[in-house]
């Protein structure tokens, strides 16, 4: 770009074509985003018409509170258990997609179509597909283990059902980043450890997955943030945060916490709190990343 | 890489085990194909159950393992367009996904060609400022955008609906990546020529952006088609509400007692079925620029 002789040179022009873009983002995500940060230190009452402030007792309030604390053990062990389910399950259809020989596009279409599932419908699918009394696939699933899968009175088994909800719906994307990623890589890279006739696991684990590991780090990130974010409506339909709050993910609580019970002063530290954590974890990804990523490809 | 170095000291395979390798990828191929069928099938599954039982009658669904079409044919999808206001549901979804990607895709069009094109004052600067949006999803900052629809008096509009998402750092990236990389020679010409800006947008820029922009299109309907929590907060309105929040109204349905599943499966696959038509659609493009994002 150096180089590059720019062809028009007028500020106020540059600018009246900016304008648009800027003007949305101070209005809708700066703005807001910053008077997040204030409204965490004020209580409102009186349905948000008065605010009072408060200091940090909003976030002493959530840091003592077990309901809060539960919610934050939750909404992590979901994010490891979504980002560890959507990757391995992704990864190994892709893998397949990678190695098929005949038909290639027409099997790639059928497997990405859950990018286009939308997140309300998933649950809504799997709501009545799980159902522990009519359920088609609760039926079978009991008939084969013999046990009782009611998950809408077993927290644990709540919580599995929301992971594999969120995870159906991410493999779609995943799918695509990834297939597009191992074929990106140079075949001279990997021919010679095919003639060795090594196994196609082996080739995966040794060769394939450290290849790709600057996008399997992105996915991870974008899965995390997908967890933390993103599956508000699997909660919202299918368990309400129940039973004895174990899928009360900190994004549902938070919206609870401000629609229903109008305390807007502690529901937006909860948003700080949430984003200094996916900030975080990001951060924490992308560093590990940086130091075990092999990025020769 | 390791494998490389290692291999170099392996004689070439002899003729034999080429042929009983050659035997091996054969099965290996059948295996792949097999587990490829086994595991779309799978992860289609439960779509494929609830087209089946969206057709169901309520009788039919609660026999549980009735995989039959049921007779209630398309009369549960007439019921829930109608009496159930789907139907209302979709235009707005439609509506708002439009004008969601129409706004982005412009905007974005304008400030890509103001980064890459013109020469100004703390380009880097605003550029980074446009980037930065991407840390702040819409739950960081739900509470005060709520207050802040209210007081510009947008609830229960389309504005309030689709305005927080018409500009986006991730198109803006996009459409700057892809215009850095049309040949500098079409660039000078279009200088000599004295061509201004915005001829030069339509005239040369949109027409060899065609995959990038259509690619932008697809991700951007799909993601506004699955807006589920800002819709719920800010739209009370019944009859302004979109698809995903509408399928959450069909699940109080139910006769004499008995939740109208049926009814519930034909309403969850009309709400799928556009954004899955425009994948199949326009699937290539779409690929094409995830794989520009992720370099």
């Amino acid at each position: 770009m150096s180089d590059f002789t720019k062809p028009y040179t007028s500020a106020t022009q540059a600018g009246l074509l900016l304008v648009p873009t800027l003007v949305v983002l101070v209005a809708f995500l700066y703005y807001p985003a910053v008077e997040t940060l204030r409204l965490s230190f004020f209580q409102t009452l009186l349905l948000g018409t008065k605010q009072q402030f408060v200091g940090l007792d909003n976030y002493v309030a959530l840091a003592t509170s077990a309901e809060y604390q539960k919610s934050i053990l939750v909404s992590f062990l979901f994010a490891a258990a979504v980002v560890v389910g959507a990757l391995v399950a992704s990864l190994f259809i892709s893998y397949l997609l990678f190695e098929v020989k005949a038909g290639a596009s027409g099997y790639l279409l059928a497997a990405i179509w859950p990018y286009a599932l939308p997140t309300a419908v998933a649950g809504t699918i799997l709501l009545f597909m799980l159902h522990p009394t009519l359920g088609i696939i609760t039926h079978y699933l009991e008939a084969l283990t013999g046990l009782t899968f009611d998950w809408f009175t077993s927290g644990p088994l709540a919580f599995f059902v929301l992971v594999v909800v969120a995870v159906w719906k991410q493999l779609g994307y995943n799918i695509i980043f990834l297939v597009a990623a191992l074929n990106n890589i140079p075949e001279t890279l990997t021919e010679s450890a095919q003639l060795d006739g090594v196994g196609r696991l082996t080739m995966l684990y040794r060769v394939y997955i450290p290849l790709i590991s600057p996008t399997l780090t992105f996915l991870v990130v974008m899965n995390t943030i997908y967890a933390f974010f993103g599956a508000f409506p699997l909660v919202d339909l299918m368990t309400s945060g129940g039973p004895n709050n174990a899928t009360n993910l900190l994004i549902f609580k938070l919206y609870r916490d401000a629609f229903e019970f109008s305390s807007l002063g502690q529901a937006s530290a909860e948003s700080m709190i949430l984003f200094g954590i996916v900030s975080l974890l990001m951060y924490v990804q992308l560093r590990f990343s940086d130091r075990h990523a092999h990025y020769g490809a | 890489m390791a494998t490389q170095t290692e291999s170099t000291q392996h004689t070439e395979p002899t003729q034999e085990t080429q042929r009983s390798s050659l035997s091996a990828r054969f099965e290996g191929d059948l295996f792949v194909h097999l587990a490829l069928v086994g595991s779309i099938f799978l992860v289609g599954l439960p779509l494929i159950l609830a087209v089946i039982m969206s057709t169901q009658s309520t009788t039919e669904i609660y026999e549980v393992t009735n995989l039959g079409v049921g007779s209630a044919g398309l009369s549960n999808y007439e019921t829930a367009l109608t009496e159930y206001n789907l139907m209302q549901y979709m235009v707005n979804s439609v509506v708002m996904s439009v004008v969601i990607v129409v706004g982005k895709v412009t905007l974005s069009l304008l400030a890509a060609l103001a980064l890459v094109y013109y020469r100004f004052p703390y380009e880097r600067a605003v550029f980074t400022f446009i980037l930065l949006t991407l840390l702040v999803p819409v739950p960081v900052r739900i509470v005060p955008l709520f207050q802040l629809m209210a007081d510009l008096g947008w609830a229960n509009s389309l504005l309030a609906i689709t305005g927080p998402y018409i500009a986006s750092a991730t198109a803006v990236f996009l459409f700057r990546q892809h215009f850095t990389s049309i040949p500098e020679s079409l660039v000078e010409n279009a200088r000599l020529d004295g061509v201004g800006p915005l001829a030069f947008l339509v005239q040369v820029l949109i027409p060899m952006s065609k995959g990038m922009i259509a690619g932008v299109s697809v991700i951007t309907f799909i993601y506004a088609w699955n807006q589920y929590l800002w819709p719920l907060i800010v739209v009370s309105d019944q009859s302004k509400q979109v698809i995903q929040v509408g399928i959450k109204f069909l699940q109080g349905a139910s006769q004499s007692g008995l939740t109208e599943w049926g009814l519930i499966m034909a309403g969850a696959v009309i709400a799928l079925l556009p954004p899955l038509f425009v994948l199949i659609v326009l699937h290539r493009p779409l690929l094409e620029t995830f794989a520009i994002q992720q370099k």
